[in-house]
């Protein structure tokens, strides 16, 4: 597995991604790596206060357009993360690594689930259940951890 | 002159504690991009309903929203605040730096002009109305503006000198 990160480390590709001064390089897809963190969290953010009773003004309904916009952040830092990986693989060994990419996991399936009950098939709701709010609740504080452990990497040392 | 307000930040109990303490700065990190995403997801909906999107949505309805945009947007003045006076010397030069803050400007700049002259236009547009060009200008620049804030945030090391 080191031997593995080892010459990923030595590739050409990540090797201009880590050291070219081109701004192109790593500042590039480390901004697109934060805009689509907030456009995926910010999006989420809006559903779950919105469950919780934020903005009731707002109908429930039409915010079943936030969820294309968070797949769109998602995949936008599913890229420029796994870039970020092939430039620095040694990071990828860390403990708040794995840390952050299972919070994430946990994050996502809650997109999911959110999504089915919020507008399945039949459902038809103006403010949602406890169990959904819960969920609501839930989901903010697991993008919060999201964004702390990914922001610990920056001081994180690999084991 | 700029040297001696380095000079003076740095010699304060905020910026030693901002420098010494090991995990002050990074929690200062944490809450700034927790900030910046609830600062995008909030103005971003207005903005995206001023521009004439998600029209099933009173525009008065999308204000309510407001308070949680500026929230995000007191966070990161705060932890901005605290960056400042624990580092002063990484932006006090920095060319990103001042880039951030004009565009921090113009969209502040932005809001106040907006609420003032058009605030009570804004209450009267229910669900399903279109937006005035007004209004689309207003958040066509409020976006565009905070791309930009976020961007030369990013760039502070990397067209400047910070870490």
């Amino acid at each position: 597995m080191t031997d593995l990160l080892a010459s990923l480390e030595a590739s050409a590709f990540s090797t201009w991604l880590r050291e070219s001064p081109s701004i192109w390089a790593y500042p590039t897809i480390l901004t697109l790596h934060t805009l689509g963190l907030g456009v995926l969290v910010g999006a989420n953010w809006m559903v779950d206060l919105r469950v919780l009773g934020v903005a009731r003004a707002i109908p429930l309904g039409v915010l079943s357009r936030a969820f294309p916009i968070m797949w769109a952040g998602f995949w936008v830092n599913a890229t420029t993360g796994v870039l970020l990986f092939v430039a620095d693989p040694t990071k990828g060994t860390t403990t708040i690594f794995m840390w952050k990419l299972a919070i994430i996991a946990v994050g996502v399936a809650f997109v999911l689930l959110l999504k089915r009950k919020l507008y399945g098939r039949g459902v038809e709701m103006d403010s949602a259940s406890f169990g959904v709010k819960t969920m609501a609740a839930l989901s903010l504080v697991i993008w919060i951890a999201a964004i702390a452990t990914g922001r610990w990497m920056a001081y994180a040392t690999a084991v | 002159m700029s040297k001696a307000i380095v000079v003076w930040l740095k010699s304060t109990a905020v910026s030693h504690a901002m420098s010494m303490s090991p995990v002050l700065w990074p929690i200062c990190e944490m809450l700034h991009f927790v900030g910046l995403a609830l600062l995008i997801g909030a103005a971003g909906l207005i903005d995206l309903r001023l521009m004439g999107f998600l029209k099933s949505v009173p525009v008065a309805a999308t204000m309510q929203l407001r308070k949680w945009a500026a929230l995000g947007l007191l966070i990161n003045v705060v932890t901005g605040t605290l960056f400042f006076i624990g580092a002063p010397q990484q932006y006090i030069n920095n060319r990103a730096w001042y880039a951030k803050l004009a565009f921090l400007l113009v969209a502040m700049i932005n809001v106040v002009v907006f609420e003032t002259r058009q605030g009570r236009r804004m209450q009267t547009l229910t669900a399903g109305e279109n937006t005035p060009v007004s209004f689309k200008i207003a958040g066509v620049v409020s976006i565009g503006s905070w791309f930009f804030v976020l961007y030369f945030g990013r760039m502070l090391p990397f067209i400047g000198n910070a870490f």
